[in-house]
């Protein structure tokens, strides 16, 4: 696929996304809302009735900070979740289509994946905004330059892995009636031991020592400790290099089940 | 009424034996609500280790709280899920036709006609762990007040059903279920915690306006102590005008629905 291809598919995908305006900034505007509206009162709960002044090395700003960090890293790393199709074009048939372009299947997706973000990105940097107007943030952030740059370097990284995991799930569609519930179980998990619900520093040290062999940390809480500069330059491309090595792993993965799932495709009646 | 229970166990029939051809899709969806659960569970579990006391609940009664919202989330998945995640798609394609001609409630047709079977292995599931929750719950909780729960539980359901209808009608304007769900999911949200870690003013619109509160907080409020009779006039009293209110507002969008030969 050639770059130029590549860069018109991450466009039209962007496009497509901003047709439907209304909806797409009142979903954002509320889903944001809402999820900063919990993690307020449940966080101011937890510190007034623990009494203490730190939580998992989170003060009760820095809590809020690493939440509104967080959900705004997985608008990024998600980008639209819906709009990946990969059953959809399965079960229609319009994966036909695709089989006779002269480009890959899986690179014409990740390129609509990055489409998808785009829009995402104008929302985070407004929300960031909006929310550092809003709540009652910590005076030293430890946000600088650097630590933007590499947490933005993490998040690509990230959004890469969990769409070649999406992909993969989604390939499962050439065999099952329906892959939403296998979506949604990824979903859940990715958010609990990613650090989205909540940073893996409140978990027991044998589990965090568990996720640390795993790909989860580096979905979310690694990014978005980085950006908070919580994580040496080390520590942060010893990340890399581990989810990097976990995308081989997926995208190998993917192939395989991609070459038997062609095998079974019959795009009837296309 | 007797045609209604009837015909539902028809829809149930119908549903079991559809269930049984897609297996795998069957084996999935036990297995996602699983994942739910226990995601569910170990959050509170996490949280409760840095706190002894959560909006004034303790460890025992979030497990409680966490229970309930399991079981209303398994009937919620059972009785109505399948049935309201496709009405949306009825309404903008002009479909609703061949529900409006039959001789039954349309809203009855449409709401209750997919039973999920799977979820229905979920339901066994959340059942057992309220009664877990019950059973190591440190102080007997008395079988008045459990049975008080189970029923405020069930106007919960019936509450959640009623939000999320709420959601879908304006399909018949908007022509599009595109945010609506989404929008909902979102404020749903805000059930999934106790109602007392709000703001007062914030609480006021969970019990009433908005009342999600109604789905679990304040069922599992009620088992733990508070006047059980004003709590069970409250619940009914609002579930009542919501219900009033989205069967009001359904024929206001039945009007204004073009049909697919229109």
């Amino acid at each position: 696929m050639t770059p130029r291809l590549f860069l018109t598919a991450v466009s039209l995908q962007a496009r497509k996304l901003m047709s439907y305006r209304v909806a797409f900034w009142a979903t954002a505007i509320i889903a944001f809302a809402a999820e900063l509206v919990v993690a307020v009162f449940l966080w101011r709960a937890i510190f007034e009735a623990s009494g203490e002044e730190s939580i998992g090395g989170f003060t009760y700003g820095g809590m809020l900070l690493y939440y509104v960090c967080a959900l705004l890293t997985a608008k990024l790393v998600y980008g639209r979740e819906r709009d990946l199709s990969v059953s959809e074009d399965i079960y229609q048939g319009h994966l036909t289509r695709y089989l006779i372009y002269p480009v890959s299947y899986g690179v014409f997706k990740y390129a609509e994946h990055l489409g998808s973000m785009v829009p995402s990105l104008v929302q985070v940097l407004l929300f960031a905004g909006a929310a550092g107007f809003i709540l009652p943030l910590p005076s030293d952030l430890g946000i600088t330059p650097a630590t933007v740059a590499m947490a933005l370097v993490s998040i690509l990284v990230a959004g890469l892995f969990v769409f070649a995991l999406r992909f993969t799930v989604q390939l499962v569609s050439f065999w099952a009636d329906n892959v939403w519930s296998l979506n949604v179980m990824l979903r859940f998990s990715m958010e609990f031991l990613g650090g989205l619900m909540l940073p893996l520093s409140l978990f027991p040290e044998v589990v965090r020592q568990v996720l640390a062999a795993t790909p989860f940390p580096y979905i979310f809480y690694v990014p978005v400790t980085t950006l908070l500069g919580r994580v040496s330059v080390a520590e942060w491309l010893r990340g890399l290099v581990v989810t990097s090595a976990w995308i081989v792993v997926v995208v190998l993965v993917a192939r395989w089940v991609w070459a038997r799932g062609n095998r079974v495709y019959s795009g009837v009646g296309i | 009424m007797l045609r209604y229970l009837r015909l539902y166990l028809y829809f149930l029939r119908f549903s079991l034996s559809k269930a049984m051809e897609f297996r795998l899709d069957f084996f999935f969806r036990i297995v996602m609500d699983v994942v739910f659960y226990i995601v569910h569970l170990a959050f509170f579990t996490v949280i409760y280790r840095h706190t002894d006391l959560l909006g004034g609940w303790t460890l025992d009664q979030i497990y409680l709280f966490v229970a309930g919202t399991m079981l209303t989330d398994a009937l919620h998945m059972t009785l109505f899920a399948n049935n309201l995640w496709w009405l949306p798609v009825y309404i903008n394609r002009g479909d609703l036709d061949y529900y409006l001609v039959r001789p039954v409630s349309p809203l009855f047709l449409l709401s209750l006609r997919e039973f999920a079977a799977n979820s229905f292995v979920n339901l066994l599931i959340a059942a057992g762990a309220v009664v877990w929750a019950v059973w190591r719950y440190p102080e007997p909780l008395g079988a008045a007040r459990v049975v008080l729960f189970l029923v405020l539980l069930g106007f919960g359901v019936m509450v959640y059903y009623l939000l999320r209808m709420l959601f879908i009608i304006p399909v018949f304007w908007l022509h599009s279920g595109r945010g609506l769900d989404e929008i909902a999911w979102s404020l749903n949200r805000l059930s999934e915690q106790p109602h007392q870690i709000y703001h007062p003013w914030l609480r006021v619109v969970m019990l009433t306006i908005l009342p999600i509160a109604l789905l679990v907080s304040v069922p599992s409020h009620a088992l733990f102590g508070g006047d059980a009779l004003l709590r069970l006039v409250h619940v009914v009293t609002v579930t009542a005008c919501l219900f009033g209110f989205v069967v009001w507002f359904w024929r206001v969008g039945l009007r204004a629905y073009a049909s697919a030969s229109s």
